[in-house]
């Protein structure tokens, strides 16, 4: 197990560097320079090569690089362009809306997801699987975007229950946490759908295994299979779905965050790109990718735990 | 009185009856043997006993259990029922398992399901002591083993232990030895035979091979067709019998084709040297990766129009060898040629030679395309052709009509046909391009006993109308010993034996030849010319 989890520690470190390096050269090549754009249409030349200068932005490439990365290392992501604060504190601010809500809104979808799932796997073909199976169609189908409009409407216009949006800040842990409920339920509802039918079709594939048969015939009633034996079985690909929904979730809520006017991590994104804050773009997109790779490094180990093939040979 | 009655059991799967009117004993310490071809409904008798039936079945007529009535027990008493009274034991030891469990566990849950006041630690402990009477000592298989850390005859004792570990009085084995190799079903046999002895357990046994049984069953019974054709005691039913199908099956599992001897002394295939070496998985991310040696140092010829069979156990590398003969891979050392000329050139299989030789598997369905008409696959081979030829229409045709097909069979789709006619169909496809060598992979292994003896009595004949050569590689000694004129015997990538097929069966010298031939199933020998 020990030598599993190094393995996939010296993987994560390469991904890692091989992403940095990639998302540098990506936003190298993207036209447009950060000084102009600051400076306006009508600044002098000389004045954009004084601004170059003080951005660091005349050095050859691969020191710029160089001094990038070890600043990641450190925890240090630089100045942003546009607004002269050091990004590691835009950033934090940011995550305290963007990682909350993205826990949120998947422990919302695995607690739809399972028992959905379950129940319509083990009364295959019944009025419920069909019941289930209807709705998370229509969860996959309906855009997330209008949904939250809806909710809006209807839980905070009509009834007044919720705030329409805005985050109050985590100095009330309840406040906050009811600020960010139907943002979650808006971004949980499709991935609950996706996920109730993943691991729907995950468990009728393990129930029709020929272990599950031979723990019929130890004596064991179906509830007693489907949760000794069928259902650990069926968690692996459930497992890789919400992997890959974790990281959505964390980079993927921009529509979402500007329907309820959250200032999560998508809208600085957003912002960064279109005022050409090429620094703060290049940090996002690596703490994105950062995230993404520690979740399948999770996964991967959750994978281990759940299945001992995977454990490696002793 | 007896343990298990069933009398005048019927089940239909809508308007198809699946059993009639089946009616047998099985009387504590006895081994009833029930035999017959798939779809006989042998199995679905046995999951009528556990009422383990596919949802929505209800069989009819009478199961007594130790004079309990099993068709009136509800679920609930079924479940206290299985696994502590009646056991059952599977044909897939591979996937019978639960991967994500120890053995450990699986084995004690038999006994805290029936017996839930036993503690955690009693269990492992009678886990323990019924892993050692199927012979998986401690020292070597612990409790914390998992199943993937086992090869298939050890996990087939592990299902053993968990159905013995409550000491059932009934134990219904449904095929258990048909997916194992001779040696380990020998052994899983005679641990069978061993634990109803020890306990006065009854044991039902459930096989198509008539000679898994016939040395072993005190009582056998043959059914057809949902029907219980035949049946007597084991030491008298062969002489005995009197139903057409048990006489035809009897014939057929002893059946040998009539051929010729071959002649001529010209080599077709020469094999020499042969070394193939399998990278293993990288144990860490910048480490050389390990080889393991598949095939080691094999030389052997065939020479034109002779049948050779190669034999061996699972993993020993008949498979590799024959993927290496076919060109599909690189072999390390060695060379192998047809006509003299190598089957591998510049990194890929040499076209001019690979038309020459053709291969039959064993899973007929699973090697055609099911989205494919008849026609379309047969003429696959045709791509090793420099063009398509222009009389594709008759040799379509002609390559149909000599495995005993119809022309109008080129417009049907795999799923139409039977498991014998689809591995004829898979004949016509290796003819058609008229190769010289055919080789024969598993080709009989998953067919009924009276299909295997049509398609090798086909075989026989086409060999002799085509003049075909044959490298027929099977685990199945008794069909090697009918239908080929020489023998390899193949262990751990070598070959440790080989020669004329009569001599090698009657007389062979290697250790491991005389233990595989000790091992395989046999009939009665004054019954092998009947």
């Amino acid at each position: 197990m020990l030598r599993y989890i190094l393995s996939r520690l010296q993987s994560l470190v390469l991904s890692l560097i091989v992403a940095s390096i990639v998302i540098f050269a990506t936003v190298e090549v993207v036209p447009g320079d950060p000084a102009s754009f600051m400076l306006g249409m009508n600044a002098q030349a000389d004045t954009i090569a004084a601004l170059r200068e003080q951005l660091g932005l005349d050095v050859p490439v691969w020191q710029r690089y160089l001094h990038w990365a070890t600043g990641l290392l450190g925890g240090d992501f630089g100045t942003s362009y546009t607004y002269r604060t050091p990004i590691s504190e835009m950033i934090a601010e940011r995550l305290w809306i963007s990682l909350p809500l993205a826990i949120y809104a998947l422990t919302l979808s695995t607690l739809i997801a399972f028992p959905a799932g379950i129940l319509a796997a083990t009364r295959r073909g019944s009025a419920t699987d069909v019941g289930v199976m209807g709705l998370t169609q229509l969860g996959v189908a309906i855009p997330n975007f209008w949904f939250a409009m809806l909710m809006v409407l209807v839980f905070a216009i009509n009834l007044r229950w919720f705030s329409a949006g805005g985050f109050p800040g985590w100095d009330n842990p309840l406040l906050a946490i009811k600020a960010l409920t139907l943002p979650a339920i808006a971004l949980a509802l499709p991935q609950a759908s996706i996920l109730a039918r993943v691991m729907r079709s995950a468990l009728l594939d393990t129930l029709s295994e020929d272990y599950v048969r031979t723990a019929r015939a130890k004596g064991l009633t179906r509830r007693q299979t489907l949760w000794r034996h069928a259902l650990r079985n069926a968690l692996i690909p459930v497992l890789t779905i919400i992997g890959l929904q974790f990281s959505f979730l964390m980079a993927g809520a921009i529509i979402i965050e500007n329907v309820f006017f959250l200032p999560g991590l998508g809208r600085l994104v957003f912002q960064a790109i279109s005022q050409r804050d090429l620094i703060v773009v290049e940090s996002v997109v690596m703490l994105l990718v950062f995230a993404v790779i520690l979740v399948n490094f999770a996964v991967d180990i959750a994978y281990a735990i759940v299945d001992p093939r995977l454990r490696g040979t002793r | 009185m007896s343990l298990l009655s069933i009398s005048n059991l019927n089940l239909s799967i809508g308007k198809k009856p699946i059993l009639r009117n089946v009616s047998l004993s099985v009387a504590a310490g006895e081994i009833v043997g029930i035999i017959g071809e798939s779809g006989s409904g042998k199995s679905m008798t046995a999951y009528c006993v556990t009422q383990l039936l596919p949802e929505g079945l209800t069989a009819t007529g009478d199961i007594r259990f130790n004079g309990q009535d099993i068709l009136a027990t509800s679920e609930a008493g079924m479940c206290a029922i299985r696994g502590a009274e009646i056991s059952m034991v599977f044909q897939e030891p591979m996937t019978a398992l639960n991967p994500v469990h120890t053995i450990g566990q699986q084995v004690a849950e038999t006994i805290l399901i029936h017996e839930p006041q036993t503690s955690r630690s009693e269990a492992l402990e009678r886990a323990r002591d019924a892993l050692n009477r199927v012979e998986l000592p401690a020292n070597r298989f612990p409790l914390s083993r998992y199943p993937h850390e086992m090869s298939g005859g050890q996990r087939q004792r592990v299902v053993i232990a968990m159905a013995i570990a409550l000491r059932p009085k009934l134990l219904i084995a449904d095929e258990p030895t048909t997916a194992l190799d001779v040696t380990t079903q020998a052994e899983i046999l005679t641990l069978l035979t061993r634990l109803v002895r020890e306990d006065g357990m009854g044991l039902m046994i459930i096989t198509h091979d008539l000679a898994v049984v016939a040395d072993m069953a005190d009582h056998i019974h043959i059914m057809q067709k949902g029907q219980v054709v035949e049946n007597g005691p084991a030491d008298r039913l062969f002489q005995t019998m009197q139903h057409p199908y048990s006489k035809a099956l009897l014939a057929a599992s002893s059946h040998v084709p009539e051929r010729e001897q071959p002649q001529g002394e010209a080599p077709l295939l020469e094999v020499r040297h042969v070394v193939r070496d399998y990278p293993l998985p990288r144990s860490a991310l910048f480490t050389k990766p390990e080889s393991f040696r598949a095939v080691d140092d094999v030389s052997f010829t065939i020479r034109k129009g002779e049948s050779l069979g190669l034999v061996g156990e699972s993993g020993c590398g008949k498979s590799t060898l024959t993927r290496a003969i076919l060109g599909l891979e690189e072999i390390q050392d060695g060379e192998i040629l047809l006509s003299g000329e190598p089957v591998f050139t510049g990194k890929k299989p040499n076209r001019a030679v690979r038309r020459k030789m053709q291969v039959v598997f064993q899973d007929p369905y699973g090697s055609f395309n099911p989205r494919h008409r008849v026609d379309r696959l047969i003429t696959e081979p045709f791509h090793l052709l420099d063009s398509a030829p222009s009389d594709r229409e008759d040799r379509i045709a002609e390559a149909l009509r000599s495995v005993g097909l119809t022309p109008d069979d080129a417009f049907k789709y795999p799923h139409e046909f039977s498991g014998g006619q689809r591995q004829r169909i898979a004949i016509a496809r290796a003819l058609i391009i008229k190769p010289e060598l055919i080789i024969l992979d598993e080709a009989v292994s998953a067919l009924d006993v009276s299909i295997r003896a049509q398609i090798l009595d086909l075989l026989a004949e086409l060999s002799e109308s085509h003049g075909l050569t044959y490298l027929f590689i099977s685990h199945d000694l008794s069909v090697v010993r009918s239908i080929t004129d020489r023998v390899l015997v193949m262990q751990h990538g070598k070959i440790v034996e080989q020669g004329e097929t009569q001599s090698v069966f009657d007389n062979p010298t290697d250790i491991y030849t005389q233990t595989l031939i000790a091992a395989a199933p046999r009939l009665p020998e004054d019954l092998r010319n009947f």
